[in-house]
């Protein structure tokens, strides 16, 4: 695993991602980071060993007299007996491929502008919309301010914006009154992930162009 | 130095007895890893029940821990049981070197309760399930047995350690899986304090966890 990741979820998200009480749409965000940041990977081991200490203080309740032996009779019959394995593509987060496996709402990129494809996700919550993003080599995408939360991750290639250069697994979250205007590295075509619980604000006059961005679906 | 050498043996007896309470414990700590890998290795169905024993109150306690959303009577045994047949199935991918028995445990049951709660809660179908943001390759962290079941008890100190606020806001993050918005709801704080709050007091936990290490 490289790790040139230079932009990282903040120290907030990952106690919550390792607590558990992340939103869907974020947590799918922090896990494909977390597939090419070892960094972060590291902090998220300690504060699991932190973590599994307070979850252990609860205080203890008796369990119903029945409970082990129906687990024992599960595990002699066989059920939830699957194994952990499952085929992993080590190019890409597992989390995505999962989704790109069973939860894409189209089997095609749609057409958000000359230089942009997107392709939507349906992950079970009503407050992002997540999806690919795909950059053409080079295409510029329209500069634009941000009504609500967007979390981007880089899954392969990069782009830039006026800030900086993102490469592979870096996080980004852009909140209201950040704008921007990414455009895709000229090397090669740009995939990110993506979660928007608000459409994106256009900043230029001719913004009444940019019709397919002004609304997203969360789902 | 010198007085130590003085001491006569009813002086020294402390200290020894310092030792042994602190092997008891190495022992009692790492005895559920051994389990573990017992039940992974050889399908210990006594290691297996002796985890059960000791993990099943302690989980069930966890499920009543967490009054979130969708959360039900029953959900105790529930998890209990779930938890426990993954703990089963998954037992020939723990590695000690790694993590201890009891994080290995409570990650299996955080994901299971996030889990559970989702479902009873959500009508629509979820995609995803906890388990699967985890399942991210790990790392080769060069951390030995020893290191981590030492730094773990030392997790354990220095949690009764902490501050009551801040012991208070680590309980309701990891014990009770409050979101942060939720806790500065709950607490009456606010969100930037609730977030400064729980950095503070991992931070001070993690502290003692990575100098134990260099020790």
């Amino acid at each position: 695993m490289t790790n040139t990741t230079n932009h990282h979820p903040d120290e907030n998200m990952l106690i919550e991602f390792s607590a558990g009480t992340l939103d869907t749409a974020a947590s799918i965000c922090v896990s494909a980071h977390l597939h090419f940041c070892s960094s972060c990977k590291a902090k998220l081991l300690q504060l699991d060993q932190v973590g599994s200490h307070i979850m252990s203080q609860a205080e203890p309740v008796d369990v119903a007299e029945d409970v082990f032996d129906q687990v024992m009779e599960k595990i002699d019959s066989g059920i939830d007996n699957a194994s952990a394995d499952q085929a992993t593509n080590d190019d890409m987060p597992f989390s995505v491929n999962k989704l790109i496996g069973t939860s894409l709402m189209n089997k095609n990129w749609k057409r958000l502008s000359s230089s942009v494809d997107i392709a939507r996700f349906k992950t079970g919550q009503n407050q992002f919309e997540v999806a690919l993003h795909k950059i053409c080599a080079g295409g510029k995408t329209p500069k634009h301010d941000h009504d609500g939360l967007e979390y981007t991750v880089v899954l392969k290639g990069s782009f830039s914006d006026e800030n900086a250069v993102y490469r592979e697994g870096d996080f980004l979250l852009r909140q209201p009154g950040d704008v921007h205007q990414p455009m895709g590295a000229q090397n090669g075509e740009c995939i990110c992930l993506s979660a928007l619980s608000a459409p994106i604000v256009p900043t230029s006059p001719l913004g009444f162009l940019m019709k397919p961005w002004l609304r997203i679906n969360p789902m | 130095m010198i007085s130590s050498k003085v001491r006569n043996s009813s002086q020294k007896r402390p200290m020894e007895d310092r030792v042994t309470a602190l092997n008891n414990s190495e022992k009692r700590s790492d005895q559920w890893s051994q389990l573990l890998i017992s039940v992974g290795e050889n399908r210990d169905r006594r290691a297996f029940a002796q985890l059960f024993e000791h993990f099943g109150p302690l989980l069930k306690g966890f499920a009543y821990a967490s009054r979130n959303e969708g959360w039900f009577p029953g959900l105790g045994d529930d998890l209990v049981q779930e938890v426990m047949i993954k703990v089963w199935n998954k037992a020939g991918g723990y590695n000690a070197e790694k993590a201890s028995a009891t994080t290995w445990i409570y990650t299996v049951a955080r994901n299971c309760r996030i889990d559970m709660l989702r479902r009873k809660s959500n009508t629509q179908h979820l995609p995803l399930e906890n388990e699967d943001f985890w399942h991210e390759p790990d790392e080769e962290t060069p951390v030995s047995l020893l290191q981590q079941k030492r730094s773990e008890e030392r997790v354990q100190d220095s949690l009764a350690q902490l501050p009551k606020e801040q012991d208070q806001i680590l309980r309701k993050v990891y014990l009770e899986g409050k979101s942060h918005a939720e806790a500065s709801a709950e607490l009456g704080l606010p969100l930037g304090t609730v977030k400064s709050r729980v950095r503070l007091a991992l931070q001070k936990m993690q502290l003692i966890v990575s100098k134990e290490a260099q020790e």
